[in-house]
């Protein structure tokens, strides 16, 4: 409640690789990745759970990293590589091994904060902490679930990472 | 005349795709892969957004408001305040009861709570709306609030007579036993927190309203909106394809919901409106905190004599939330005397509201935490001591049970768990500095009936369509009621499509109380079964049919095929009769209603929670029943407590998919390791604000947090319960886990807890 703060109309042109293809943007600078990819990029997959850095639901790839985009600037990732859950499967449409254990151990139920879950496994998984059950909850404690599906998906963590060993 | 006889589908269950097979969600595929849309990630055309401004005060008035450097911000379309949006009509409460005020105001000049709405900004983009909401200036005259429960103003409270349970003369029979326990057991303000917050996009063409909005009960919701905006039921249209968790939060529209569907009217333009995180714990009630006193009064050997209960929870200033805490008391042991009463006390609080198990979550914490402390007392063990004063029958109702495989959960619990090794002394087990403690509760739910309606349409193809406006919220609907058709019709499961979600689908009442699956497949089974005798009628009696020389007295359908069961005659699928009879569908719409009903008791049924059918109607009384056993590792120089095995045996009856039911039932125990050690709605004693309103403050578990979770279904098929014989599933499991994990921390520790969450300070 600022008399003094003032609102730039100013808008920036961005060109970000989401998912392998190119997206031009005018947007404000002010825009998160997160409101980018649902509001402008009808990429509504990455999901906004608490807008807050909190919960885990917005969990996208920078670089093969995984980041929330709800505490990320679009203008921080141009010229960066990004990918969401809609990118994560093939171009034939195959699933990713962590997308297909999660259907097969059911881990998930309401869906929200699964696009989170299943791009923090893929990261959790290649960053080589999903050698044992107790490792995979420790690095997937960033990512809420309140229908309370954690052992499922330990389960599907432990299952995918055992699939992409062998 | 067919053959779609339910008896042989309990044996069949080895299939994944009939009834009470282990499929997959058929919804998975869209939400691993980020195609499932939910409810406000429709994208229209010409699409504004609104961001709300709450109060910062929880009692007072709003004496000004400067909306002028809000309104020429950047992209600013409408600043609205009580002065400016428009009134609306008080909309009927759940119950039908027509509102006391005439009018709605959805933004408010009188203050009752902190975070109530008092103005909200709409603007092109959510950037913008967000940012102007900031340039909005409020003044207040301040009043005092009484902040919680423990506030020296808030009183005793008002009696709820209905409440009331009593049989025999029980402060007599309890001043008269040997053993007497008598303690105080309190519970916090709790919050659903699904992680989908709440939210909605309204568009209004001409006087049609259609709203997406993620919803437990779509035809309520219509008619609330029907109701503020004076339009026809018909013309409000609610979509809420996939729901991000409810947990009893998203049942009713709500101020914020006028809000979007007012500045939607009023614009001419439709209207997103999203709560912000905060927004999620002030704009919409959690569980009321509760206060109960428990005094059981016993035999030497255990028996009990009698039951002294007497409760409290919080409500708001303007709203009524009576949270029945003698629920579980009054049903979970035989004594020949019984007394409940309960108060509810006003604070400054948004209405309290329904999360999983209302009633009997908190109620069972007070009496199953109780009969363990008597067990303590005696020197008896908790599991015997609950086998020993086991209810034969229901204590308040007086009736059989329709089934309670309780005793069989005590058994298969404990047996999976290995409790014959426990010592029963407290902290007498230990691994290092970790003070270990098993416990044991019980829980149970009763089986809320309700009617509902599909729609079961075959198509030329062979495929089935099945329509409800009945929602799936991650308990497997669009799963269940898949199997329901398939298996009633004699179709594989992938040709069946299932569309909820949608308030101009067949009806459906409210989801909650764990009463859906039980409705809808009911239903769905039903309309399956008039569409197959419709089929079957057809192959039997149309001139084209090559069944119709046949002379046969009815067909089978198998894998989408029809024959005659003899083997007789041709064998041709569904695709090959439609077309052979001309048909491009064949459509029916059944309901579980009586013929009798009336279109006015129709309406009632599913737009008010009036007609639900009560659980102790006839001559059965109907609950789900679990028994938990919990251990916990306390850290014995900090008092940090961990839960490290759950073994909880669970009696839902006949589960329609048990890796879905399975899920389900670990859902409502990991809730109930996060009410038992985590939750807690922390207020302000000078503002009456909830400070720890987030997701960092207010702690879930996390899955860091939780174990291993063992459950086993000893459940049979209750005829009673349900068309298909199942029972609740989805809220049984949270009712008993915080008293099994409080009484392994009093085994662990010789603590004894009773104020939840069970935090280290309360141990060291």
């Amino acid at each position: 409640m600022n008399d003094q703060v003032t609102i730039s109309p100013t808008t920036l042109s961005l060109h970000l690789t989401i998912n392998g293809r190119d997206h031009a943007l005018e947007i404000e600078p002010r825009v998160t990745l997160l409101d980018a990819l649902r509001d402008r990029l009808h990429l509504t997959g990455t999901k906004k759970g608490c807008d807050q850095g909190q919960c885990g639901a917005c969990t996208v790839h920078v670089d093969g990293e995984r980041v929330l985009a709800c505490l990320t600037l679009a203008a921080q990732v141009e010229g960066r590589t990004i990918t969401t859950i809609e990118g994560l499967a093939d171009e034939g449409g195959t699933l990713n091994a962590v997308q297909a254990a999660f259907l097969e151990q059911d881990a998930f139920q309401c869906g929200y904060c699964t696009p989170g879950q299943i791009m923090s496994a893929v990261a959790c998984i290649r960053e080589g902490h999903a050698g044992s059950d107790e490792e995979i909850r420790e690095y997937m404690a960033g990512n809420l679930c309140r229908c309370g599906a954690y052992p499922n998906i330990v389960a599907a963590v432990r299952q995918a990472a055992q699939e992409l060993r062998s | 005349m067919t053959v779609h006889d339910m008896k042989h589908a309990a044996s069949d269950s080895a299939r994944l795709e009939a009834v009470g097979g282990r499929l997959s969600r058929v919804d998975g595929p869209a939400k691993i892969t980020g195609a499932a849309h939910y409810a406000v990630e429709q994208q229209l055309e010409g699409l504004t957004h609104a961001v709300l401004v709450g109060a910062t005060i929880a009692a007072g008035k709003v004496s000004g408001i400067d909306t002028r450097a809000a309104e020429t911000a950047p992209g600013v379309l409408a600043v609205l305040t009580p002065d400016t949006i428009m009134p609306l009509n008080g909309a009927s409460d759940w119950f039908g009861n027509p509102s006391p005020q005439p009018t709605f105001l959805p933004l408010v000049r009188e203050v009752t709570f902190s975070g109530q709405h008092v103005a909200a900004v709409v603007a092109e983009t959510f950037e913008q709306a967000v940012a102007a909401a900031a340039l909005v200036k409020v003044w207040y005259d301040e009043m005092p609030a009484i902040v919680d429960l423990s506030d020296g103003k808030a009183g005793d409270g008002i009696p709820i007579d209905a409440m009331t349970k009593e049989w025999g003369d029980a402060q007599a029979a309890f001043a008269a036993a040997p053993v007497r326990i008598c303690a105080a057991y309190n519970t916090p303000r709790e919050f659903q927190a699904a992680m989908e917050p709440h939210g909605l996009i309204a568009r209004w063409e001409g006087d049609e309203l259609t709203v997406w909005e993620p919803s437990q009960w779509l035809d309520g919701m219509a008619r609330t909106y029907a109701e503020w905006f004076s339009v026809p039921f018909e013309n409000v249209r609610l979509v809420s394809p996939y729901i991000g968790g409810g947990f009893g939060s998203k049942a009713l529209a709500l101020a914020h919901s006028a809000v979007a569907a007012a500045a939607a009217r009023m614009l001419g333009r439709p209207v997103k409106l999203v709560l912000n995180r905060p927004q999620n714990f002030t704009s919409y009630g959690g569980r009321a905190a509760t206060r109960q006193t428990v005094a059981i009064g016993a035999d030497r050997d255990g028996k009990i004599q009698s039951i002294v209960h007497r409760g409290v929870n919080e409500t708001a200033v303007d709203g009524m939330w009576v949270e029945p805490l003698g629920s579980v008391t009054s049903i979970m042991y035989a004594t020949p005397n019984f007394s409940s009463k309960q108060n509810v006390v006003r604070v400054n609080t948004v209405v309290p509201g329904a999360k999983r198990a209302p009633g009997e979550n908190p109620s069972a914490f007070g009496i199953e935490c109780a009969i363990d402390e008597l067990a303590h007392e005696l020197g008896i063990d908790p599991l015997e001591m609950r086998l020993i004063n086991y209810a034969e029958q229901d204590p308040h109702a007086k009736k059989a049970w329709s089934t309670r495989q309780l005793r069989e959960a005590f058994a298969a619990g404990a047996e999976a768990f290995g409790w014959a090794k426990r010592s029963p002394q407290p902290r007498a087990m230990r691994d290092g500095h970790q003070l270990i403690g098993w416990g044991v509760a019980a829980g149970t739910y009763p089986v809320r009936r309700a009617h509902g309606e599909a729609v079961v349409r075959i198509m030329a193809d062979g495929s089935v369509v099945v329509e409800s406006s009945s929602i799936d919220m991650g308990q497997g609907t669009y799963t269940i009621l898949a199997q329901t058709a398939a298996e009633t019709l004699g179709v594989p499961v992938e040709r069946v499509s299932v569309k909820l979600g949608d308030s101009h689908f067949a009806r459906a009442g409210v989801t909650g109380g764990s009463r859906l699956a039980g409705v809808m497949t009911g239903a769905v089974y039903k309309a399956a079964g008039q569409a197959l005798d419709e089929l079957i009628g057809l192959a039997l009696s149309d001139t084209r049919s090559p069944f119709q020389k046949l002379q046969a007295n009815t067909l089978q359908v198998r894998d989408g095929r029809i024959a005659s069961p003899r083997g007789e005659g041709p064998e041709i699928t569904i695709a090959e009769l439609m077309s052979a009879v001309g048909r491009d569908h064949i459509e029916a719409k059944g309901d579980t209603l009586p013929a009798s009903t009336t279109p006015e008791e129709r309406y009632k049924n599913y737009t008010t929670i009036a007609m639900s059918i009560p659980h102790t109607e006839g001559e059965y009384s109907r609950h789900s029943w679990c028994a938990h056993f919990v251990e916990v590792r306390v850290d014995e120089d900090f008092g940090t407590v961990r839960v490290s095995r759950v073994v909880s045996a669970l009696d839902s009856g006949r589960l329609y998919n048990p890796k879905l039911a399975e899920s389900q039932w670990k859902g409502g125990i990991i809730m109930g390791i996060g009410q038992a050690l985590l939750e807690e709605g922390v207020v302000d004693r000078r503002h009456g604000r909830i400070v720890n309103g987030n997701f960092a403050d207010y702690m879930l578990p996390t899955n860091a947090d939780i174990p291993d979770i063992q459950t086993i279904s000893v459940g049979i098929p209750d005829p009673h319960s349900s068309a298909l014989g199942g029972k609740g599933v989805g809220e049984l499991a949270i009712v008993g886990i915080a008293p099994a994990i409080a009484n392994a921390v009093f085994h662990a520790t010789g603590k004894r807890v009773r104020d939840l969450p069970i935090t280290l300070e309360k141990l060291i």
